[in-house]
């Protein structure tokens, strides 16, 4: 169980997080939404100990405010929203900085097949810097997941923190991840991502919380919180659910590769 | 929907190879010892005395004083210093995340400078008592102190709430060193001509006149600072990533960085106070390196004190016997040596610069 109470972030005289509550659990992908600027990074910010921040985290039972890295990194592994890399690693060795904490430390076979799960284990001995955008985003969440390779450990759920997981990827690699996501709550383990796609949201969140101007809008699964009302009210345009377009414009869902 | 198979095998591995050179650049370093044993400004040379040993011979008194009292402590002197300047190099490289960063960008190197000048310039100012208590070490003492207490004010202005901005010690390293540059220059201006050329060699590095004593006086900094260093690798890879993941792998980042300051003002202090500004080992030893096998630190800060120590002893050398029995200042040694590969390499990979 991942639970924040109460978070509050300031930048300076900016409030970006005015009061947020969120509770994530282990088996579940929970998603959160909103428009550009909502907040949601800086909530993830606030649940990753990164950010000062007033109210409480709460993971897997224990207080994350006050516990070492090391202990931190053993429980949970995060994604931020664009990484850059100094000096020229390979592709395989920065696979191998996420195993630098996690209880994966001494299994040195994890990093290649977190590579060949999403995908890259032809590009282990590539240089990262010389990788494409969506490339270089999977290899870093090659390397959150090789932290937290069990999702289980110990009788306790590890957790994934994943900041716009999907935001550089072609569709079937979104799904590729989603589908990554899922596998890893299914076998015991939390997910919180941050999401734009709202297709895809309501295609693997198990929950959603929707964030507008540093508030929580609305909290539940999928079909409660994403409604005509709500989503046009967060993001301030006209938004329909479910309403198919207009004649001879034509529509791609991920729903579809999926059926 | 199915997952896309691979089957590719791991890559040839750097950190192997990485581990591999350590003792490849340990045989290096000991060559490189033998070599500054055996020449120098005269005839004495160590196969020479190893052949008398073996022969029952005692040496000359002339030989013991140029093997055990010039020799040595020089050679103890250029590897502490070659060790030093790579090694806080390769941490502050990894520290500002950036391959071109070295100690003498934080105005450690600047703040050593300034003092050493006072000392140089306005040293026989000083009251009777101290300069008796110091005596001929005044210059690389005010040099220390130099460094040290710019490293401790850079500090204070990067640092609010226990947390670093690398950033704003970044620019605040280069204001200092341009105020430490222009109270140099003032200093430059009132000294007297025998003042200036003992600037102008303190300036441009040097190894000569290393004693025992001197060796003594930085030794145990260095090594302390070296060792501290040391254990860095697994941190400074982390901070590879960024400050915050760094933190969300595991790393004590805040205390990591109070370490990697302090050892490279250690070593760098040090290394400044005795031997002058010797340029060029601090950047182009851990850049050799990252090219030759990868960037990780867990390696890298060991063998870049193994490659600078066998780099300075051997400019060293060249320094010796290019004007004997004159020398010059191992900096234009380093410098013409150093300069020349560094452009090469940037013109070659330029691409691994990038950042
Ligand atoms: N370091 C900072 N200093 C000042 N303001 C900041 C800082 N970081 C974020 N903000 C502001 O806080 C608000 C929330 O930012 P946040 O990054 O959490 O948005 P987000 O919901 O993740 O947006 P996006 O969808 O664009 O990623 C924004 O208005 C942003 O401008
Ligand atoms: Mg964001």
């Amino acid at each position: 169980m991942l639970e924040a109470r109460d978070i509050r972030v300031r930048y300076g005289p900016f409030e970006a997080l005015r009061g947020v509550d969120l509770t994530a659990r282990a088996g579940e992908v929970t998603a959160i939404v909103g428009p550009n600027g909502s907040g949601k990074s800086t909530l993830l910010g606030a649940i990753t100990a990164s950010l000062p921040h007033d109210g409480t985290v709460r993971l897997n039972g224990r207080e994350v405010e006050g516990q070492k890295p090391w202990a931190l990194a053993a429980q949970r592994a995060v994604l931020p929203q664009s990484s850059r890399l100094a000096f020229p690693f390979k592709v395989l060795e920065v696979v191998r900085l996420g195993l630098q904490s996690g209880t994966a430390g001494d299994r040195p076979e994890v990093p290649m097949q977190a590579l060949a799960r999403v995908g890259l284990a032809q590009y282990a001995d590539r240089y990262f810097q010389d990788l494409s955008g969506g490339e270089a985003q999977r290899v870093m969440l090659a390397r959150v997941l090789a932290q937290v390779w069990a999702p289980v450990e110990d009788g306790q759920p590890r957790w994934l923190l994943l900041d716009e997981p999907v935001a550089s990827l072609d569709i079937a690699h979104q799904l590729q991840v989603m589908e990554i996501a899922r596998e890893f709550a299914r076998a015991g383990g939390g997910v919180v991502a941050v999401m734009h796609d709202l297709n895809l949201t309501a295609l693997f969140a198990d929950c959603v919380a929707v964030l507008s101007e540093g508030r929580l809008l609305a909290f539940g699964a999928p079909a409660e919180v994403m409604t005509d009302e709500t989503l046009s009210l967060a993001y301030g345009c006209a938004l329909r659910v479910s309403a198919p377009p207009p004649e001879g414009v034509p529509f791609i869902l991920p729903h579809a590769a999926l059926a | 929907m199915a997952l896309i198979a691979d089957s590719a095998a791991p890559p040839r591995d750097r950190l192997g190879r990485a581990r591999a050179l350590h003792g490849v650049l340990a045989g290096v370093l000991a060559l490189c010892a033998l070599a500054s044993l055996q020449v120098g400004a005269t005839d004495v040379t160590l196969t020479a005395m190893l052949g008398k040993l073996i022969g029952g011979e005692a040496l000359s008194q002339m030989e013991r004083v140029v093997l055990f009292d010039i020799r040595l402590p020089r050679l103890a002197m250029g590897v502490l210093v070659g060790a030093a300047l790579a090694v806080s190099g390769a941490a502050m490289q990894g520290l500002f995340r950036n391959p071109l960063a070295d100690p003498g960008i934080v105005g450690v190197g600047a703040g050593a400078g300034l003092g050493a000048i006072l000392a140089i310039v306005l040293g026989a100012l000083l009251p009777v008592w101290i300069i008796n208590l110091v005596g001929n070490q005044l210059t690389p003492f005010a040099a220390f102190l130099g460094g040290w207490g710019s490293t401790i004010l850079l500090y204070r202005v990067s640092t609010r709430h226990g947390r670093t901005s690398v950033a704003t010690m970044l620019l605040a390293g280069i204001a200092l060193g341009a105020l430490a540059g222009a109270l140099s220059g003032i200093l430059v201006y009132i000294a007297d001509d025998r003042q200036l050329r003992d600037l102008t060699f303190w300036g441009l590095g040097s190894l000569t006149g290393a004693s025992w004593a001197k060796v003594f006086a930085a030794g145990p900094l260095i090594v302390l600072s070296i060792g501290a260093a040391l254990v860095l690798g697994r941190g400074l890879n982390g901070l590879a990533l960024g400050e915050a993941t760094a933190a969300h792998i595991g790393i004590d980042v805040q205390r990591m960085k109070n370490v990697a300051i302090l050892s490279v003002a250690g070593a760098t202090g040090a290394a400044v106070a005795v031997s002058g500004g010797i340029g060029f080992v601090g950047i182009v030893v851990p850049h050799l390196l990252r090219l030759a096998s990868g960037p990780d630190h867990r390696t890298l800060l060991l063998n870049s004190a193994l490659l600078g120590a066998s780099l300075l002893i051997l400019a060293d050398v060249i320094a010796r016997v290019v004007i004997a029995p004159a020398e010059l200042p191992i900096g234009i040694v380093t410098a013409v040596l150093g300069a020349p590969v560094f452009l090469w390499i940037l013109l070659k990979r330029r691409g691994l610069v990038d950042l």
